[in-house]
């Protein structure tokens, strides 16, 4: 740990605490996780940025069926390639981190539902929300109908101004009557 | 309005449909950063940092709104220059780097973190819900086991070592408690009560008294505050059901879970949930007729009999095993081999019982149809917590009013029988998790493949932790290193458990509802099982007399007396007369509790009109959100239509929506319902 404590210089590291949900464990656990993946060709780059490939590699979101949108959403590179950088990086295991608010978790599962990035989740997005869950083989997938039926009781059940659509607002009050939802959407390095 | 600036880069463009230029979109962001910070810079400054911190924005405009919250905070600062707001201001940043190193202390201290959040990996977070309750009954016991080895056993070793061994050491008694162990300072019979006069004088009746009242307020605060909190978590916000589940089914995506196997697990899981409920929405729509409706009446009356009978014949079979022993105990050799085997009939019963029993109600329960899995799993519970409670009844009576009367040092004699439940029970424990879950395993694999994987039964599981938690609270005034065994076998049960879950067991297929079995768990292990064994104690406490020749209390009328003979000889010090006149004015007042009890149904009636009070409101606001929702694609249809009565030609127009379909649908959503 102390060699990856002095990589980070000490404001920086308290700066990241402030701003951040997580604790200063975590964030040196992340920063080293981090380098790992960077590799050694970019660690004299100041910042850093590592292709969402090499992210996807993490044994934590290897097999989640959100992955890539999950790189996406927090990804603040121009090209939108999804690919993280450090700052990124913590922002994710941030929301994903334990103490993190309710607002906080629901803004951004609404963005990782929000397939089309619109900003509200309509039935498209709901569409390819059930298929990631359910997963794509042929046994598994719902049928036509079913899948017409579902997104009509989910509409059914929240959209609540009726406008064919959930947004952030309707998500976030589905989310408080689902207790579970905090310890759930967790990841942990 | 705020709330569009943080949904992302995505909205931007919908704006970009609206006609508004790049420009324009800027500074429509621009204006509102500026009011933002505004907002952020009139809060204290401790509220200002966890607003920033829970701002749904990328590190960098995190970063950006901080450091312009910090400048204009300086700005005004410099205006005006006090040494109080400085002082204030670094005292609660040092106060917030003591908050840090706490959390982070905390973080070294917890146990098993790893190995939890394997198990979080591979089974999801109802199947930890499980091991996460196995670890807070632990710190509970290692909590007792302090105080109960500094406060007690480690004056009492000290001062005299009251070993006196009648029979070497054979083996047996690891089981039974007797013997060997029979007068060591695990059970009751090792203390005596005399001062310890080294100064300062150590009164061991008065260090056993309130050792014991010490452990058992705070479990109940603890208890309290554990229920209180998780209850308003996850009931409290949930008042309000919805007539389906698929969309929570939608949000209840396990993220922890890493294991490729466990997440194909639950896709497969959640897509036969999906389709149950999708089928069952339509198989609602029938109405049961009559006679069915009669059939399943009849159903359930018919498994309640079978179970409470079942209860009352296990009831009644401890009863008569019980009366039979006291008999065959005074008539024969202490000494002997068989009889002190013989003792341990009794738990190999109850454990038998606790084993096989709910079993049989599981498959009670089958027939027992009930459309609402989830009452099915509360009856179930309900029918176990109800078995496993009368047992402990009949026990607790057996000890209360027969022992006491036929055994000479009867406080011993009830901390060796709970002792000898507490091992058994974990010894049944063992080979259940192993030949039940094992065998069952191999059963479901190889022999009857219709059967399956066997699931991790959790609510079986967590009751019979609980059942385990309320022996030791009930043993623990009877022998006071009873946390110790208590301890190795939550520990023990804590790896047996993971192995079995791994090699033999699938994760339960309806998973939802963890966080609120939780409260359940809770709240079962505060009802029946802590104010249990807390009136046993007190009972135990208040009108019992103790055994004569030995223990703490020997040679009183009753335990409390200890404390009333403190009281007298408190009197005669001068300046201590304050400890009598609170002894005598409030807890021997019953005025007072009276008083109390007054106040406390005074207050929760406020608090419920409250609560009701404010489920008014929040139906109301509801209905307000609907009528709004409605305003609102009334004004949109208004608006189409007079835009298309203003250009009744309308070329560009219907181009402009053909090109972009979500036009007449989305935009209006780019606005939030606060707006």
């Amino acid at each position: 740990m102390g060699t990856t404590a002095s990589q980070l210089p000490k404001e920086l590291l308290s700066e990241y605490q402030e701003l951040t949900f997580l604790t200063k464990q975590e964030i040196l656990l992340a920063h080293k996780r981090f380098s790992e993946l960077a590799g050694k060709e970019d660690r004299h780059h100041p910042n850093p940025r590592v292709p969402m490939s090499k992210i996807l590699m993490l044994p934590e979101l290897k097999s989640n069926p959100f992955r890539e949108r999950i790189c996406q959403v927090f990804s603040t590179s121009d090209v939108k390639d999804g690919s993280l950088s450090f700052e990124d990086f913590l922002d994710l295991l941030s929301a994903f981190s334990d103490s993190a608010t309710l607002e906080i978790k629901s803004h951004y599962a609404f963005r990782i539902f929000d397939f089309d990035d619109d900003g509200t989740l309509d039935s498209s997005d709901l569409e390819k929300l059930v298929n990631c869950l359910t997963g794509d083989t042929d046994d598994t997938r719902l049928t036509a109908e079913e899948m017409r039926q579902l997104i009509s009781n989910i509409l059914e059940e929240s959209d609540i101004d009726k406008d064919g659509t959930v947004n952030l607002s309707e998500f976030q009050h589905v989310i408080s009557r689902s207790p579970d939802f905090v310890s759930s959407f967790k990841i942990v390095l | 309005m705020r709330r569009s600036i943080y949904a992302g880069h995505g909205t931007w463009r919908n704006f970009g449909n609206l006609g508004l230029t790049e420009d324009e979109i800027e500074e429509e962001v621009e204006n509102e950063t500026v009011q933002l910070v505004r907002e952020l810079v009139e809060l204290p400054s401790r509220a200002c940092r966890q607003r920033i911190r829970g701002l749904p924005m990328n590190f960098n405009e995190r970063r950006n709104i901080r450091s312009q919250v910090f400048s204009a905070k300086l700005s005004k600062k410099s205006r005006l220059p006090t040494c109080c707001t400085d002082f204030s201001e670094q005292a609660s940043r040092s106060f917030r780097r003591f908050g840090a190193g706490l959390v982070t202390a905390r973080r070294f201290l917890v146990i098993w973190q790893n190995t939890l959040k394997e198990i979080g990996g591979t089974f999801g977070t109802s199947v930890l819900s499980y091991f996460q309750f196995l670890k807070w009954l632990l710190m509970f016991n290692v909590f007792s086991l302090l105080i109960n080895f500094c406060f007690i056993t480690l004056p009492q070793i000290i001062h005299a070592p009251n070993i006196t061994h009648a029979t070497g050491f054979r083996g047996l008694e690891l089981l039974t408690g007797v013997g060997y162990f029979n007068q060591t300072v695990f059970f009751y019979g090792g203390y005596d009560g005399e001062v310890i006069e080294t100064p300062p004088p150590y009164n061991m009746q008065l260090a056993y008294f309130f050792t014991m009242a010490a452990y058992f307020l705070l479990c109940g605060i603890s208890l309290i505050y554990s229920m209180a909190k998780s209850f308003q978590t996850n009931f409290v916000l949930h008042s309000a059901s919805v007539s389906g589940g698929a969309w929570r089914l939608l949000c209840s995506w396990d993220f922890s879970v890493v294991n490729e196997k466990a997440v194909q697990h639950n896709k497969n899981n959640l897509c036969v949930q999906l389709k149950e409920s999708l089928s069952e929405r339509i198989q609602r729509r029938a109405v049961l007729s009559l006679s069915e409706r009669m059939e399943n009446v009849a159903r359930h009356l018919l498994s309640w009999l079978i179970s409470v009978l079942l209860a009352v014949g296990c009831c009644a079979a401890v009863y008569f095993l019980l009366q039979d022993q006291v008999v065959s105990n005074i008539s024969q050799d202490p000494d002997n081999l068989v009889t002190e085997a013989s003792t341990l009939a009794v738990p190999v019963v109850v454990s038998l019982i606790n084993l096989v029993v709910p079993l049989l109600f599981s498959l009670i329960s089958r027939v027992d149809q009930r459309s609402n899995p989830r009452t099915k799993i509360y009856i179930n519970i309900l029918r176990n917590v109800l078995l496993k409670m009368s047992i402990l009844g009949i026990l607790c009576h057996h000890w209360m009013t027969d022992v006491p009367t036929s055994v000479s040092c009867w406080e011993s004699y009830v901390g060796q029988s709970v002792y000898r439940l507490v091992i058994v029970d974990f010894i049944f424990s063992l080979f259940g998790s192993f030949f039940g879950e094992f065998l069952r395993n191999i059963i479901g694999t190889k022999l009857i493949p219709s059967l399956g994987v066997p699931e991790f039964d959790i609510a079986t599981n967590v009751l019979d932790l609980i059942n385990a938690q309320t022996l030791a609270w009930i043993g623990i005034y009877f022998s006071p290193l009873l946390p110790v065994i208590q301890f190795i076998k939550l520990f023990l049960i804590f790896y047996l458990k993971k192995v079995s879950l791994s090699m033999n067991c699938q994760v339960p297929r309806q998973s939802g509802r963890a966080a609120q079995m939780q409260t359940v768990y809770i709240a079962l292990l505060f009802f029946p099982s802590y104010v249990g064994a807390l009136s046993l104690v007190a009972y135990t406490v208040w009108s019992l007399k103790p055994s004569e020749l030995c223990g703490p209390f020997q040679g009183l009328s009753r335990p409390f007396q200890a404390v009333q003979d403190w009281a007298d000889t408190v009197q005669a010090i001068p300046g201590s007369q304050w400890i009598s006149w609170i002894f005598y004015n409030v807890i021997k007042n019953e005025l007072f509790f009276y008083l109390l009890t007054l106040i406390v149904l005074v207050l929760t009636y406020f608090i419920w009109q409250v609560a009701q009070g404010r489920k008014q409101l929040i139906r109301t606001l509801r209905e307000q959100i609907a009528n709004e929702g409605k305003d609102k694609a009334f004004l949109l249809n208004k608006l189409q239509s007079t835009q298309k009565q203003r250009r009744p030609s309308g070329i560009s127009i219907s181009q402009d929506v053909s090109t972009v379909p979500s036009f007449t649908q989305n935009w209006m959503n780019t606005f939030p319902l606060d707006m």
